[in-house]
């Protein structure tokens, strides 16, 4: 069951990103709607599967919104969804501040990750903006508190104890 | 027996994860044409979310547009049929220049410039992040998409097929860090290479510092790096920059492309050389 939300998580952020891509191209400087998943599981659920769900969202990401190397962006969630589950294990930041700043840091974290992972292959990485990194940070936090309370309204967020199943 | 410490499978199981990841990333670094089929396989399966989500936002749009677009086609209709008139008027000029025209290359035994093939193909998905400009077309290797293909739309270049799945292609647009065409000023014909800058303005290098660019001029693809066909538009050179100490100008040029708007477009599929288009004649005593 675990399995299949994790799915329907991705879908609709893989969703969310084509549309946001279509209609607001520019705003996807500053929104990653693949990265809500790997918080959410992270905070909200286990390491184990934020990064599974990371390695996921960042295969899906490198099929449909880059063109570089394939698999890049999956060790780069893979290792984030990794670090904030770590995080999310040892302090209680699934309440609304430390959502909003995980969401805020993750996405800061993932854009200076690619950054650093692009140098390393010898790509051209682009320029690290601070306009950018505050961008993400400010979408990133006000997405996941948004995200969060709409999971939480709708219920599907049953108190489940962590440590069980695939979500261990 | 022990328990197994999760924290340490966690850890087990990241280590593998990302060995398996850099191994997806050496194969794809490695490949000579194409996507992995890891690649192709996951851009299948989010596939059908990405095309629900065309379509739903094409439903959307056609909904809002139907009312706009009502009231408009009346002004529209009207103006269109002044314009049909001078257009089939200009077409018959043309009839008769596109013969004199055939006649007078065939004078100078100049090859025929025939237009390109090319297969049209709609945007499905884009990215324009920090790091990466591209777009993704529904077309691919079953329609004669290949990589290294030139893309273009309204006249203008717009990037290269970087990969070509069976029904979708990547193209790393002109705006795109890695990407870099070859480009020639109109007015002079100074030449040069167009490198893309992410969000800021491309840039066109190699150009030196003695040739003829001003703020206004019209840039265009050269033919010369064997990808694009020559008279492409790029953009007009917005400032023009001599560093001390260096050779070459530092040229700023805006796209003439909306990268962001464009949703149709059409990938060259036949190879043409250089001299398909004519980028504009050159002036007398001009370098």
């Amino acid at each position: 069951m675990t399995l299949l939300w994790a799915v329907l998580a991705l879908a609709l952020a893989l969703a969310g990103q084509a549309v946001a891509g279509n209609w607001l191209p520019g705003a996807l400087r500053y929104v990653d709607l693949l990265m809500l998943p790997v918080l959410w599981y992270g905070l909200a659920r286990s390491q184990r599967s934020a990064m599974l769900v990371g390695c996921l969202a960042g295969a899906l990401e490198d099929a449909w919104f880059r063109a570089g190397v394939f698999g890049l962006r999956g060790f780069d969630k893979t290792l984030l969804g990794w670090l904030v589950g770590g995080i999310g294990a040892r302090l209680d930041l699934n309440v609304a501040w430390g959502r909003a700043a995980a969401g805020a840091a993750l996405p800061v974290a993932d854009r200076m990750l690619e950054f650093g992972l692009l140098r390393l292959l010898d790509l051209s990485p682009g320029s690290l903006e601070p306009v950018e990194l505050l961008g993400r940070a400010a979408s990133g936090g006000a997405l996941a508190l948004a995200a969060f309370s709409v999971v939480d309204r709708l219920g599907s967020r049953r108190p489940r104890p962590k440590g069980s199943g695939w979500s261990r | 027996m022990a328990e197994a410490n999760p924290a340490r499978i966690n850890l087990f199981l990241l280590v593998v994860l990302l060995l398996g990841q850099l191994l997806v990333m050496a194969g794809s670094v490695r490949r000579d044409a194409g996507a992995t089929l890891l690649e192709t396989g996951v851009a299948k399966v989010g596939e059908p979310v990405v095309a629900l989500t065309r379509g739903a936002g094409r439903g959307l749009d056609g909904l809002v547009g139907f009312f706009s677009e009502l009231a408009r086609a009346r002004r529209e209709n009207a103006l269109l049929r002044v314009e049909l008139e001078r257009l089939r008027s200009e077409v018959n000029r043309y009839r008769e220049q596109s013969a004199e025209n055939e006649r007078l290359r065939r004078l100078l035994g100049m090859r025929e410039a025939l237009a390109p093939r090319s297969v049209a193909a709609s945007v499905i998905a884009r990215s324009l992040t920090g790091s990466t400009r591209m777009i993704v077309l529904d077309q691919g290797r079953r329609a004669g998409v290949r990589e290294d293909l030139p893309v273009v739309a309204w006249g203008g270049a717009v990037g290269r097929v970087v990969l070509a799945g069976e029904d979708y292609a990547k193209v790393r647009l002109l705006t795109d860090p890695n990407s870099g065409v070859s480009g020639i000023v109109q007015r002079t014909r100074a030449e040069g290479m167009v490198e893309g800058r992410a969000g800021d303005p491309l840039e066109m290098t190699y150009v030196p510092k003695y040739a003829d660019v001003v703020a206004g001029d019209r840039v265009v693809t050269s033919g010369l790096d064997g990808v694009f066909p020559k008279g492409f538009g790029i953009g007009r050179v917005i400032a023009v920059e001599e560093p001390a100490g260096s050779t070459v100008k530092r040229i700023l040029i805006e796209p003439e492309m909306p990268f962001e708007a464009v949703e149709e477009v059409l990938v060259l599929t036949e190879r043409t050389g250089s001299a398909l288009l004519e980028a504009g004649v050159p002036p007398r005593g001009g370098p």
